[in-house]
């Protein structure tokens, strides 16, 4: 029988990794894969402007295609947008109570939110070291909040471990780090260290393991009143004549390492999930409304690009002004830039090189799908202390995001109840894709109440989103491979003659608004020069 | 790993699934959600269905939907049937294994056997009747070498 070769997933890969040699290697690995990028920002763009009239024509009113625009005509650039949608702001974007959207196969997306909460289909927070986003946001005029992506309260579950209870994050954090402070201890004072640290290392490291694992004077992690006070208690210190208090007990070392909850507080040790993460006040969606503001009068909704046409001086693009169908019109310039997604663009006229023609159509879009609930009351911070933040489980809704806004309100307030992304390795998204909306939400409703058993009582109305199923982008973002990127990457952002690609595909950031505003504004750096030239 | 058998939670959810049925007036039953459930797969790593319409109704029917029918706006999912790429069960296993344009490629979470088996679903399914089924050998043939480390 033919056998599978065994190939990692990336996240089996860093997983190994760190196991067998530490998180610092863990991190290098993570870096090296793409996971731990820095931004390229270099500050405010200075571009030197068109010597004599230019017109440039962007496809498509996403937050790459408007930053390019608002830049290129502050320099003195004349510049219009030929958007697919009735709507602008491409995949940042924003549901709230009233919004409706059908998707591809027919069905209709409701979100009838009664409360204020709302539901961030793709971005929905911002990493602090994404200076673009932060620049612009402020020149732009969107407050800022913080998004509280590590909340020690919130939880870690596995199905299959401590009876299905979910544990919490600070819980299971702290116990690892008193069991590994323990063993190592333990080493140490046996001499299985002596080889690798000084007897003076081995006296500070000692010291110092007692203090960060909370190890009592036979270097033991166990229960203690010290423990109490960094791992929390069974009863609180109270007033007056309450009951004495008493400290909680930590899980034991061999279940936590069965139970798979170590690694799922992995999902908090990147670079970008750092805190403090931060989102924009009332929605992502006023990030591409603060763009719109600037550049909407150069925009025209419901212009579905066929083909793009090049000569020497300029680009004719070919568009069906309604949609797909509608009436055949055509913009002309002298420079395109086009941020139309690969997907979408690989099955369009584009004329270029054979080589920029393979690199659009080499990129596959990751798959990618939100649900959204709405709650009667706010059951997770009334009953379970958690404000904000993000609870994972290895049930295929894989993670539960709290609001981080209106904290204690009376009425309804909605999670982002189910949320995974191809990039993780898992396939459970694929077949959460598989669903109709309401299927979505059932299944959603029926994994969810494993964690919070008050869904059953409190559920209002669900909403969803599924990025294969829009079809101004067939699928998420572009999922690059370090093999995709040695043979295509340089290819597909280098101008072609009078045609330039942006957006979060042409950045070594995908899915990030981050990546998309880099390689807008460096697009149109390249552009300018080329003008200059 | 992340081997985590669902079978414990969908003998709870079945457990439950009953009370909700009744809230919403007997509009899904029992049948119903457990059916759901089983498209996701046991291992989050490795797609468990063997059988080629439920490997078809766990991954492809994301973007070629219910009918086969795909669909189409600013940029299009094909469709399966009428389609005339059908025509080689090379190509349809080849595209199942390492995508084409933006489809995402699957030959790292399906195996051999289940790539035969949803290629040959999809070439007798939606009107297709091609006669010539696919082999998990000839699947074996298709997938790209390896690199030796």
């Amino acid at each position: 029988m033919a056998k599978t070769p065994f190939t990692p997933s990336r996240r089996q890969l860093l997983a190994m990794i760190g196991q067998v040699a530490g998180a610092g290697a863990m991190y290098q690995a993570m870096t090296s894969l793409g996971f731990a990028a820095e931004s390229g920002y270099r500050g405010e763009i200075d571009l030197q402007g068109p010597r004599q009239q230019r017109r440039v024509l962007i496809l498509g009113a996403g937050v790459a295609g408007m930053l390019a625009a608002y830049e290129l005509r502050r320099a003195g650039y004349t510049v219009k947008i030929l958007e697919y949608q009735d709507r602008i702001g491409g995949r940042c974007l924003t549901l709230r109570g009233g919004d409706r959207y059908t998707e591809m196969g027919g069905h209709e997306i409701a979100c009838d939110f009664e409360g204020d909460g709302y539901f961030n289909p793709g971005p929905w927070r911002l990493p602090i070291h994404h200076r673009a986003v932060f620049d612009y946001c402020q020149k732009l005029g969107v407050p800022m909040q913080p998004f509280i992506n590590k909340n020690n309260k919130a939880y870690l579950h596995s199905t299959n471990a401590f009876g299905g209870q979910p544990q919490r994050i600070g819980h299971v954090e702290k116990d690892m780090r008193g069991h590994v402070s323990e063993l190592l201890a333990k080493s140490l004072n046996q001499g299985g260290l002596d080889e690798a640290v000084s007897i003076e290392d081995r006296e500070k490291l000692l010291e110092g393991l007692k203090e960060w694992g909370v190890l009592d004077s036979d270097y033991g992690y166990r229960v203690s009143n010290d423990l109490g006070e960094v791992r929390g208690w069974d009863i609180r210190p109270g007033g007056g004549l309450m009951a004495e208090k008493k400290p909680s007990h930590p899980i034991d070392l061999s279940p936590l390492l069965h139970s798979g909850l170590w690694e799922q507080l992995f999902n908090f040790h990147g670079y970008r999930f750092e805190p403090p993460m931060f989102e924009p006040v009332g929605g992502m969606d006023r990030i591409s409304d603060a763009f719109a503001r600037e550049v909407a009068d150069v925009i025209q909704l419901n212009a579905r690009v066929t083909t793009i046409a090049q000569s020497d001086d300029g680009v004719t693009v070919t568009y069906e002004d309604g949609g797909r169908g509608g009436t055949i019109r055509q913009e002309s310039a002298d420079w395109c830039i086009c941020t139309i997604p690969l997907s979408v663009l690989a099955q369009l006229d584009v004329d270029c090189s054979d080589a920029m023609r393979k690199a659009i159509a080499a990129v596959p879009y990751a798959s990618a799908f939100k649900v959204a609930l709405e709650f009667r009351r706010r059951f997770w911070e009334q009953d379970d202390w958690i404000m904000g933040g993000i609870s994972y489980t290895d049930l295929p809704l894989v993670q539960i995001a709290y609001p981080n806004y209106g904290f204690l309100s009376e009425g309804p307030a909605v999670l982002q109840a189910a949320y995974d992304t191809a990039t993780a390795g898992r396939n459970f998204t694929y077949s959460w894709s598989t669903m109709t909306p309401q299927e979505r939400i059932d299944a959603a409703l029926v994994l969810g109440r494993h964690i919070h058993p008050q869904y059953d009582a409190e559920f209002m109305s669900g909403t969803s989103w599924v990025w294969h199923r829009v079809d101004w982008s067939l699928g998420c973002y572009g999922e690059w491979t370090d093999d995709l990127r040695d043979v295509h990457y340089e290819t597909l952002c280098e101008i072609d003659n009078r045609l330039v690609l942006a957006g979060e595909h042409c950045s070594h950031i995908p899915a990030w608004l981050e990546g998309s505003l880099l390689s807008a504004l460096d697009a149109i750096r390249r552009l300018d020069a080329r003008e200059n030239a | 790993m992340l081997t985590r058998p669902l079978l414990a939670v969908v003998a709870l959810l079945l457990l439950t699934t009953g009370s909700q049925a009744q809230q919403d007036g007997g509009s899904s039953g029992v049948t119903d959600i457990d059916r759901l459930l089983d498209r996701f797969s046991e291992d989050s790593e490795k797609f468990t269905q063997t059988e080629g319409g439920a490997l078809y109704r766990t991954t492809c029917q994301a973007c070629h939907m219910a009918d086969g029918q795909g669909d189409a706006g600013a940029g299009a999912h094909p469709p399966l049937a009428d389609n005339p790429k059908m025509n080689s069960k090379h190509f349809i296993a080849g595209v199942i294994l390492t995508g084409y344009h933006g489809m995402p490629g699957f030959s790292d979470m399906l195996s051999d056997e289940q790539v035969a088996a949803v290629t040959n679903y999809v070439r007798t399914h939606f009107g297709n009747s091609y006669p010539d089924p696919i082999t998990p050998e000839q699947v074996e043939a298709l997938r790209p070498p390896k690199d030796a480390n």
